[in-house]
């Protein structure tokens, strides 16, 4: 009898772990991205604010709503060279009992690079085309830790575009464009050409999403992005120039390779599963040994153990945060042309791998050429 | 019973003891400091205490400068913008405008200063002076905005790395003193920032 009660207690106190469901309304939405967007940063808890900041802001740009979208990515991001300190929320990720997505939102490196990648454009915008190439190196450093050497800061549009600001600025910006050529293998790099002055940012297609892999969600792997559009066909004034693809952000971030906290995560799946096997054997062997008189004593110190190795096995946490930068594309795609001032219409065909324009993407931007300055633009197929 | 009964106790114990809250129930504190401190939230990028560390230094460079100590009359001095070739986005007018107050501020009867970067608004107003729509266009003969004796201006230019041991990021901050007529340089002047650091092991 006292080991039924026992046996009741500590499965009540099991039970009592369980939590029903907490209820997940349809989200609201009245067509406004953007406005949906910042209600679901107001929602967010605060670790999770940048993360809705980063998808608000791309649906801001997608909209032309730059300003918005500048602010939510300066809001979002750490400045360049700021260190990501150790708090409070970064000691429970790394606690046994705590999944990894409790720290506060910074990305990975390829979103973290992405980050930096349109806060450059940005800059170009408003013509500050240097302030542009800092954030394009920086946002190169972030996939400096690839696991392979060859996978490391091996984005070809950053390296193409240092080059092309440098060579614009009246310096040599052959060396990054011969890290950018090497890169890209295959595809021929456009030539620069320094009187460029209109500068279409594109890109194409879904990016990557994070999903948990590994025996008990300890891993981050990535579902791999989609794109129909391969290239885009510029026209302009008669004249015609392919953008080829510059970047796939699934191949970004899929080489990043181990994180310094996959080995704390697999700690912890090595405790939980240690645990939970301790549990199984020890609740097994326990109830039985309990049941005989003569070895109720050895049951019951069994039994502890094996529940004790539940608890442990049942709250260890070791899922990897699968938090994930949503509206990112696939692709990356660039082109610069040279046109007189004043107003032009831009003709943008997205191209599938044959080469052939995808129906219904067409799209007509018009673009305004001022005198001393670029015209940043920014398309999304 | 004894067993379970201290188990179950200990148990409840844990989960309580373990169990805090990680949200900062007292909200967010803030702490002022001098520009020239550095800051809790200190990084590898370019901060305030760079900042005046560079201007200051720049400052005394450019009053000990021949051309400008042994200067006739006061010299005009034109700021142009920085060129920065760094992985850093910067505000490129901040050193600028803090070496000149700190110059004007020392040395205001040495050295003028034109305002060229307000030069639209100057124009404007000069043309509702000439144009009678305000007074004071009797004393306008001529044009009397200043040309440039001198031009200050700088390159940034940095090295960064980063690899499993940190992050690192070297600043070299060059100005230079330019004479427009010859464009010879008269004066130059640099600091270097070296800086390490490292992301929490969650972020790496």
């Amino acid at each position: 009898m006292k080991i039924a009660t026992s046996i009741c207690l500590l499965s009540a106190l099991g039970f009592a772990a369980c939590q029903a469901p907490a209820i997940r309304r349809a989200p609201e939405f009245n067509g406004d991205l953007v406005a949906g967007g910042h209600r679901q940063i107001a929602k967010a808890p605060a670790h999770d604010k940048n993360r809705w900041r980063l998808i608000t802001a791309v649906h801001a740009l997608k909209l032309g709503r730059h300003s918005e979208a500048r602010a939510l990515l300066a809001t979002a991001m750490p400045s360049a060279g700021q260190i990501l300190k150790a708090d409070a929320r970064t000691r429970l990720a790394q606690s046994l009992f705590s999944p990894e997505n409790v720290k506060g939102f910074h990305g990975e490196p390829h979103e973290r690079a992405m980050g930096w990648f349109y806060r450059g454009m940005f800059y170009w915008m408003d013509g500050e085309p240097d302030n542009a190439r800092a954030c394009f190196r920086t946002a190169q450093l972030m996939d400096a830790l690839a696991a392979q050497p060859e996978h490391r800061a091996d984005w070809v549009l950053l390296d193409y575009l240092d080059g092309f600001i440098t060579t614009k600025l009246g310096r040599d910006g052959s060396a990054a464009r011969t890290r950018a050529q090497a890169n890209a293998g295959n595809t021929a790099l456009p030539a620069y050409n320094a009187k460029a002055n209109v500068m279409v940012f594109l890109q194409f297609g879904f990016g990557p999403m994070k999903k948990t892999g590994g025996d008990v969600g300890e891993k981050i792997v990535y579902d791999g992005g989609h794109s129909q559009a391969r290239s885009a066909r510029i026209t302009v004034s008669g004249r015609t120039l392919i953008a080829p693809t510059f970047d796939n952000l699934t191949f970004q971030a899929s080489t990043r390779g181990d994180r310094a906290m996959d080995a704390i995560l697999a700690n912890k799946a090595a405790i939980k599963k240690t645990g939970d096997l301790v549990g199984d054997i020890g609740v097994t062997a326990g109830a039985i040994l309990a049941s005989q008189p003569k070895t109720e004593d050895v049951g019951v110190a069994l039994l502890g153990a094996g529940l004790v190795g539940k608890i442990i096995g049942g709250s260890a946490e070791p899922r990897a945060d699968t938090r994930t930068w949503t509206n990112l594309p696939q692709h990356l795609s660039f082109a610069a042309l040279q046109l007189p001032v004043g107003t032009h219409t831009v003709t943008i065909e997205f191209l599938d791998a044959n080469g052939i324009a995808l129906p219904d993407r067409q799209k007509n931007v018009s673009v305004t050429v001022q005198t001393g300055r670029d015209t940043v633009v920014f398309v999304a197929d | 019973m004894k067993h379970i009964t201290i188990l179950f106790i200990g148990t409840a114990l844990w989960v309580a003891v373990g169990c805090t809250n990680i949200n900062s129930t007292h909200g967010p504190s803030v702490t002022e400091m001098r520009p020239d401190e550095r800051g809790f939230v200190a990084g590898l990028g370019i901060e305030s205490q760079d900042l005046v560390t560079i201007s200051e230094k720049m400052a005394r460079g450019i009053l000990g400068a021949e051309p400008i100590a042994n200067a006739e009359g006061k010299p005009v001095i034109v700021l142009e913008p920085i060129n920065n070739d760094t992985r850093f986005p910067i505000d490129k007018d901040i050193f600028l405008m803090l070496i000149r107050d700190k110059l004007l501020e020392h040395a205001a009867n040495k050295i003028t200063f034109v305002a060229r970067e307000h030069m639209d608004k100057l124009e404007k107003e000069r043309d509702l002076k000439l144009s009678g729509q305000v007074t004071g266009g009797e004393k306008i003969t001529g044009n009397k905005f200043k040309g440039a004796d001198f031009i200050l201006t700088g390159t940034f230019k940095g090295i960064s790395g980063r690899g499993n041991a940190g992050a690192s990021d070297y600043v070299l901050y060059s100005f230079q003193l330019i004479d427009p007529d010859t464009s010879e340089i008269v004066w130059g002047g640099n600091h270097q920032i070296k800086k390490q650091g490292k992301d929490d092991v969650t972020y790496r």
